[in-house]
């Protein structure tokens, strides 16, 4: 077993994974940005190291210099977390070259996972069912050709890519040689590879994915699916499992195409298979395979009864995994709500700074993954997710139950969140009935904030500024620089 | 005394040792049964309320119910102008009626913006009278002691642009 383990990554999931090393008895090392200096995974560590400047190509994004860290404080291993360098063939393979034990899947099931064009093509040998479409098409006839074929609307993509990056959703034949050019421009910007695949664009599908974990010695399993449907920007913001959408048998049909997606990379450790599933038929088609842990495990480790990010780091250190699939059953139902630093009325746009008040909720069944407190700095550099509050009960109803009171509960100040928000979209009908389709905050929902504030919290704020609260920040923001200042003369009832 | 969030006015008076909010039509009579670190344990009209409230400058951030509004305070001191016109010589007016406890400036000394420059005692509470711009004071109506009404001109404030012309 690993010794010491550092942590490339920031936020809550830096946290997260320091937590599991401390349970395992291994000393963590934290790395950090200028702009994370005070930043909660620093503290949380058992030693720091700074690597660079606030842009995550300058610190987070940079290999060398991470590696260089985990050599310098002798850690025996690197967890990645997700995001960031995660996905990163090179960086995996430079890890094993200095020695280093990337806690993940090999450099080789990154790689062949990464380019979609390839996973597409390994996935049809595979037997796994994947959107219609062609790979490896060059000239625009080719694309009109196969673009009749599979019949409009399509979806033009970077092979590359991800994130969104260098997609283009075509109509109707007059748009594709436009949205071809614009995607090929974006590819070519993000991932310096012109190289686009066409496919079927289903425009009202669940998006379902299944967690599979194995070892290095063979063993490979799934351990169910998670929903999430609920996304904006192609984001996704709110996951649960099961599935309100999936039978036994698709449940078992989707296991199994996520295990044989995975053994046809030769992949070990924590990974997910991602489905889209068209409700109205109920055939699935494989999206991509993310090969990291997700955001949203936490609703997995929960309804499956397994710690992730404990496997992950006893699999990298070659133990073997000792479960079979029959091990596992779903039990009871669990959600996720992801808390964004962001503002919902205005195109979600990102808020930044300095966390005012900052109040978790707590109970049975509640659990709150975390990366900030009061005070600390949410800043325009990193995605702006505060913190992931997940919910676990014994169905779907209770659960969804307990997520609103919880989200009640919760108190941000200084930055606008997507608390409110949260909180409407799991009230909706459609949410409750499980309906929820990919595009649905988009073409669907339409949420806006109160016009008004309430009552209740015109009274609060005025009584607070006429009790202590305010009194004790204007002291504070006092210019105490007047040696003069009538603050300076102690006040009867000031204190 | 009058208190400003956005565009609504409440009224908040002290009786015994509760207090009365009117907002328009509305009144209701409020006790604070504990105030600490950013929260508020109300009773409204006897029913329970908690509250959190936290201030940066101008703005308060307020959640009541699960419901976070962000409440934004016209600068403490500052006229509200009628009809949108902002008077080049403002003129600060007491926003309650309390008594002149400190008098930080001299008329004809130059200010600049936020500067407190009086503060007024009423209510169990210190309120400071800042200065809305940077600019000159024109003069000064009041002293260190005196008692005010609530809208009583305290101080006259020219802004420098003005005053240099």
């Amino acid at each position: 077993m690993f010794k010491k383990i550092l942590i490339a990554n920031r936020g809550e999931i830096a946290i997260r994974i320091i937590r599991a090393c401390r349970e395992l008895g291994i000393q963590t090392v934290a790395v950090y940005s200028d702009a994370d200096k005070n930043a909660l995974h620093v503290r949380y560590a058992d030693e720091a190291i700074h690597i660079g400047n606030s842009a995550p190509k300058e610190s987070y994004l940079n290999a060398d210099v991470l590696i260089r860290a985990a050599l310098d404080s002798n850690a025996d291993a690197i967890h990645p977390g997700y995001g960031f360098l995660s996905e990163n063939a090179s960086f995996a393979a430079a890890m094993a070259s200095a020695q280093l034990t990337f806690i993940g899947p090999s450099a080789d099931s990154i790689r062949a996972m990464g380019d979609k064009a390839e996973s597409k093509i390994r996935m049809k040998q595979a037997g796994v069912p994947t959107v219609p479409g062609m790979e490896g098409l060059e000239s625009e006839g080719g694309f009109e050709k196969a673009a009749n074929e599979i019949g409009y609307p399509v979806l033009v993509k970077a092979a590359a890519g991800g994130g969104g990056k260098g997609m283009r959703v075509v109509n109707a034949e007059s748009e594709l040689s436009e949205g071809i050019e614009s995607a090929r421009r974006e590819a070519l910007n993000a991932f310096g590879d012109e190289r686009l695949l066409i496919e079927k664009y289903v425009s009202n599908a669940h998006h379902v994915e299944f967690q599979v974990f194995g070892d290095q010695h063979g063993n490979l399993v799934h351990l169910f699916e998670r929903e999430c449907s609920v996304q904006r920007r192609h984001q996704k913001i709110i996951e649960e499992t099961p599935s309100p959408l999936l039978t036994p048998e698709l449940r078992q049909q989707m296991g199994e195409a996520g295990v044989a997606a995975a053994q046809a990379v030769g992949y070990y450790n924590a990974g997910t298979v991602e489905f889209i599933v068209d409700p109205d038929t109920l055939k699935f088609y494989f999206l991509e395979m993310n090969t990291r842990l997700q955001v949203e495990h936490p609703v997995t480790e929960l309804v499956a009864g397994l710690d992730l990010v404990h496997w992950q780091i006893r699999i990298a250190a070659g133990e073997p995994f000792p479960f079979l699939q029959s091990h596992f059953t779903q039990r009871g139902h669990a959600i996720e709500c992801r808390i964004y630093a962001e503002d919902p009325a205005n195109g979600f746009l990102p808020s930044t700074g300095k966390l005012l008040q900052y109040i978790e909720p707590h109970g049975p069944g509640i659990r709150v993954d975390s990366g900030f407190t009061i005070g600390s700095e949410v800043t325009h550099f990193y995605d702006p997710l505060l913190a992931k509050l997940i919910v676990q009960a014994e169905n779907r109803e209770t659960a969804i139950q307990r997520m609103q009171a919880a989200l009640k509960e919760f108190v941000v100040h200084g930055v606008i969140t997507n608390i409110d928000f949260l909180q409407a979209v799991i009230s909706h009908p459609d949410f409750v009935n499980g309906e929820v389709t990919t595009r649905w905050v988009e073409t669907n929902f339409n949420w806006t904030p109160p016009a008004e504030p309430s009552f209740e919290s015109l009274v609060a704020a005025a009584l607070a500024d006429l009790t202590i609260l305010n009194r004790k920040s204007e002291i504070a923001n006092q210019n105490e620089h007047d040696p003069y200042s009538p603050w300076k003369v102690a006040s009867g009832f000031r204190n | 005394m009058k208190l400003t969030f956005e565009n609504t006015t409440i009224e908040i008076s002290a009786s015994g040792k509760s207090y009365r909010a009117t907002l328009g039509e509305k009144t209701v009579d409020v006790e604070i049964l504990q105030a600490k670190d950013g929260k508020l344990d109300l009773l409204i009209d006897g029913q329970r309320l908690t509250a959190y409230v936290s201030s940066e400058n101008a703005k308060r951030w307020v959640t009541v119910n699960g419901q976070t509004f962000v409440l934004t305070k016209p600068a403490a001191g500052a006229r509200k102008s009628g009809g949108g016109h902002h008077r080049a010589a403002g003129e600060l007016t007491a926003p309650m009626p309390g008594q002149v406890r400190a008098v930080n400036v001299a008329e004809g000394e130059s200010v600049t913006k936020g500067q407190t420059l009086l503060v007024v005692e009423a209510m169990k509470m210190e309120i400071r009278i800042q200065a809305p711009r940077d600019g000159n004071v024109k003069k000064l109506l009041v002293k260190q002691g005196q008692t005010v009404e609530r809208e009583q001109i305290l101080i006259e404030i020219e802004s420098e642009s003005l005053a240099k012309v």
